[in-house]
């Protein structure tokens, strides 16, 4: 008889979480260093194969109830998706050697014409640059499958790199003080647009209670002023002769106003990022499941001090892991609660987008 | 028949069925007595998921049959092998491909080379002067040009070169010191590096290294191969791409100044100017460098100029068991080159 329903209590053992993360170091190790030697004696080119190779494990042993996640991309298209939007920018770049040339060379109008160029190919990236983390985002569900079923997205991003554009531009604009507000509405506006199967992920994050969080940076920032402010009271008068008690208050001064700083500033936006990332993956549902992500500030410093330490203690030989480390992290800490009706998961219509990551890798950045 | 299970790609129902090798088909046999058959060749390696041998249908989305391990060895002699390290690499196995991505690598990397040296003489000089004289025309208001200095200039470009009539080389008033030779035949001359200079040999020996750049063209072949080989490394190679390319660029560049101080010592012999003096320049400027003791060491590795003692020493001995030098300048004409910014009537 076949199985039409699967609850995570049945077929998870640890703690009954619908994902587990069950590579081990030893597995992945061998995978990790032919991937460097192949990139090191191709000049690097190799880098798109041990990309897939590395999803292709990770996906491999990352466990959802009853069965693992299977990736399906391959190298071949990371590469040629990579070439596509190379070929593409070409154009762009030549635009903006003219748009310069104008700019240092030309007459009045040539300057003005050639400012404008610069100013409409800026927008012109910012604007690709978020349709290309929507896009990196539809490649990744579309080659992510589980029980035979894969996600996807029919959507272009087009729509959403206006959005992207415009809510970071405002968000600048107020000296990145609403950014809880864009940071979570642009979640919201990638995950309406992908689907699994035939079900559409569904996201209605609020910034509510993040601002706290990302207000203690500003609160950082405030102290560490704060302290320089107090130093250059407590210096003597100029021209009288500092003594020995004002040196030593002034290097304690300066000591922990770099403490506050270097180590405050890292830990208050962790403590944002933890609130974020449990808001968002709280808040994004699909089929009546929803995620949860229990990740909290100490597990997240815990991550960061152990890539360090790892990486000290092995000469650096350790950065091979930090994707692993980053990836079990991730899965260690995803919930999924509710009971997936497997008979009622369809294949999805979407189309399998080819441009893979291109954009995404052009402009250096992340999916989620 | 074998146990095994079935994703048929429309629902993501797991169905447990048994198979079994029919022919060139493998057949298979659900829970309701209903049997299907897929040929040998639809059907591709995807995982080795711990007990069990996971198969694609290449027609069909997410068609995936589970086999035990064990089972699939019967089943299949003629089912493709696993996919490890991408297409051709498995084809060939990961020893011979490592050993062949060596040897196209280092191909390419001589190519890159020797490749820019070759289409250098070839660039008009026309397009260099769209990238150098920009750069000339930005110093403007910086130029030196105090009484007798340009003459004493020519003087000894002309004695170190005597094709060097049509080079543009000039002092600029910017506090390094340092020279430099720019695309188009221009040179410059930062004013403190003669105001440092013991005498007219040291500025002999830097102005010979910065004709011989020109000559040879060798800012253009940088150029060349940063648009070339450096654009495509750290484009398409990414990460380790940009490392290499910073580490070869480096080498190139230092094969380039090695180039150039060997021509500048044979100009200066020919001009029977000694030799002596860039030994002394260099000498000073290792001394400053020797401040960063093991980390310039280190630093020899991505450092564009070969190192400084080593150029000192290489000048000196050039110079060594020969006494018939003749002064580059006279006293009078060094004085005005010294001075050519500070008697300069319209820097003031």
């Amino acid at each position: 008889m076949d199985a039409t329903t699967t609850r995570p209590a049945e077929g998870a053992q640890d703690r009954g979480r619908a994902f587990a993360f069950t590579g081990t170091w030893q597995e992945f190790l061998p995978i990790a260093l032919t991937n460097l030697l192949l990139t090191i004696v191709t000049l690097g080119i190799y880098r798109f194969w041990a990309k897939a190779r590395e999803r292709q494990y990770f996906w491999s042993r990352t466990r959802l109830v009853d069965d693992h996640l299977e990736w399906t991309g391959t190298g071949k298209e990371m590469f040629l998706g990579f070439l596509m939007v190379f070929a593409a920018l070409i154009p762009i770049v030549l635009l903006l050697v003219f748009a310069a040339r104008l700019v240092t060379e030309g007459n009045d109008l040539g300057k003005a014409v050639g400012i404008a160029l610069f100013l409409l190919i800026y927008c012109g990236f910012f604007y690709m640059a978020g349709v290309a983390a929507l896009r990196a985002l539809r490649y990744r569900l579309s080659r992510t499958y589980w029980h035979g079923i894969r996600g996807g997205s029919d959507d272009g991003g087009w729509g959403y790199g206006v959005q992207y554009m415009w809510r970071t531009w405002l968000t600048a604009l107020a000296f990145f003080v609403p950014l809880p507000w864009a940071q979570t509405r642009l979640w919201n506006a990638r995950f309406n647009k992908m689907s699994f199967g035939q079900h559409r992920f569904h996201a209605d994050a609020t910034a509510e209670g993040l601002f706290k969080r990302w207000l203690l940076l500003y609160a950082v920032i405030g102290v560490f002023v704060a302290v320089f402010v107090l130093i250059a009271l407590a210096m003597p008068k100029a021209g009288a002769q500092p003594d020995m008690n004002d040196i030593m208050n002034f290097g304690m001064g300066m000591v922990i106003a770099v403490l506050v700083l270097y180590i405050g500033l890292p830990i208050a936006a962790l403590a944002y990022y933890a609130a974020y990332y449990r808001r968002v993956a709280g808040a994004t549902s699909i089929a009546g499941l929803r995620f949860r992500f229990t990740a909290g500030t100490a597990d997240w410093l815990l991550l960061f001090l152990g890539h360090i330490g790892l990486v000290i203690a092995t000469l650096g030989f350790g950065l091979l892991f930090i994707s692993y480390r980053n990836y079990s992290f991730a899965v260690r800490h995803l919930d999924l609660e509710g009971e997936i009706d497997v008979a009622a998961l369809a294949q999805s219509s979407t189309r399998a987008p080819t441009d893979a990551e291109g954009l995404a890798d052009a402009f250096d950045i992340g999916a989620i | 028949m074998e146990r095994g299970w079935l994703y048929d790609g429309a629902t993501a129902v797991r169905h447990e069925i048994e198979v079994a090798a029919e022919g060139e088909a493998v057949l298979i046999r659900y829970a309701d007595g209903g049997t299907s058959k897929v040929p040998r060749a639809r059907l591709f390696h995807v995982d080795t998921r711990g007990e069990w041998e996971v198969y694609g249908h290449i027609e069909v989305d997410g068609w995936r049959l589970g086999v035990p391990g064990a089972a699939a060895a019967g089943l299949g002699p003629l089912l493709p092998p696993r996919r490890r390290y991408g297409g051709w690499i498995d084809r060939i196995g990961l020893a011979r491909a490592l050993v062949a991505a060596v040897a196209v690598s280092a191909l390419v990397i001589f190519l890159a080379t020797r490749f820019p040296g070759w289409v250098a003489p070839y660039v008009p000089r026309s397009w260099e002067e769209n990238v150098g004289g920009p750069v000339m025309a930005s110093l403007d208001g910086r130029y030196c040009h105090g009484p007798g200095g340009d003459a004493a200039l020519r003087k000894l470009a002309s004695a170190i070169a005597p094709g060097a009539g049509d080079l543009d080389i000039r002092v600029v008033d910017i506090g390094i010191v340092n020279a430099a030779a720019l695309p188009g035949g221009h040179i410059l001359i930062f004013e403190p590096l003669l105001t440092e200079a013991a005498g007219p040999d040291e500025v002999a020996g830097v102005l010979a290294h910065e004709i011989a750049h020109v000559e040879r063209r060798h800012v253009t072949a940088a150029m060349v191969r940063q648009l070339s080989f450096g654009l495509f490394v750290t484009l398409v190679g990414g990460g380790t791409g940009a490392n290499l390319e910073t580490f070869l660029s480096a080498r190139y560049s230092r094969g380039a100044e090695a180039e150039a101080d060997a021509d500048a010592i044979a100009a200066l012999e020919r001009a029977r100017i000694s030799p002596g003096g860039a030994a002394v320049f260099f000498d000073r400027v290792a001394r400053r460098e020797r401040r960063l003791g093991a980390i310039g060491a280190g630093l020899s590795y991505i450092s564009t100029h070969p190192e400084p003692a080593l150029r000192a020493r290489r000048f000196l001995a050039s110079a060594g068991g020969r006494n018939d030098w003749k002064p580059s300048l006279s006293p009078e004409e060094w004085q005005a080159l010294v001075d050519i910014c500070r008697n300069d009537p319209a820097r003031r």
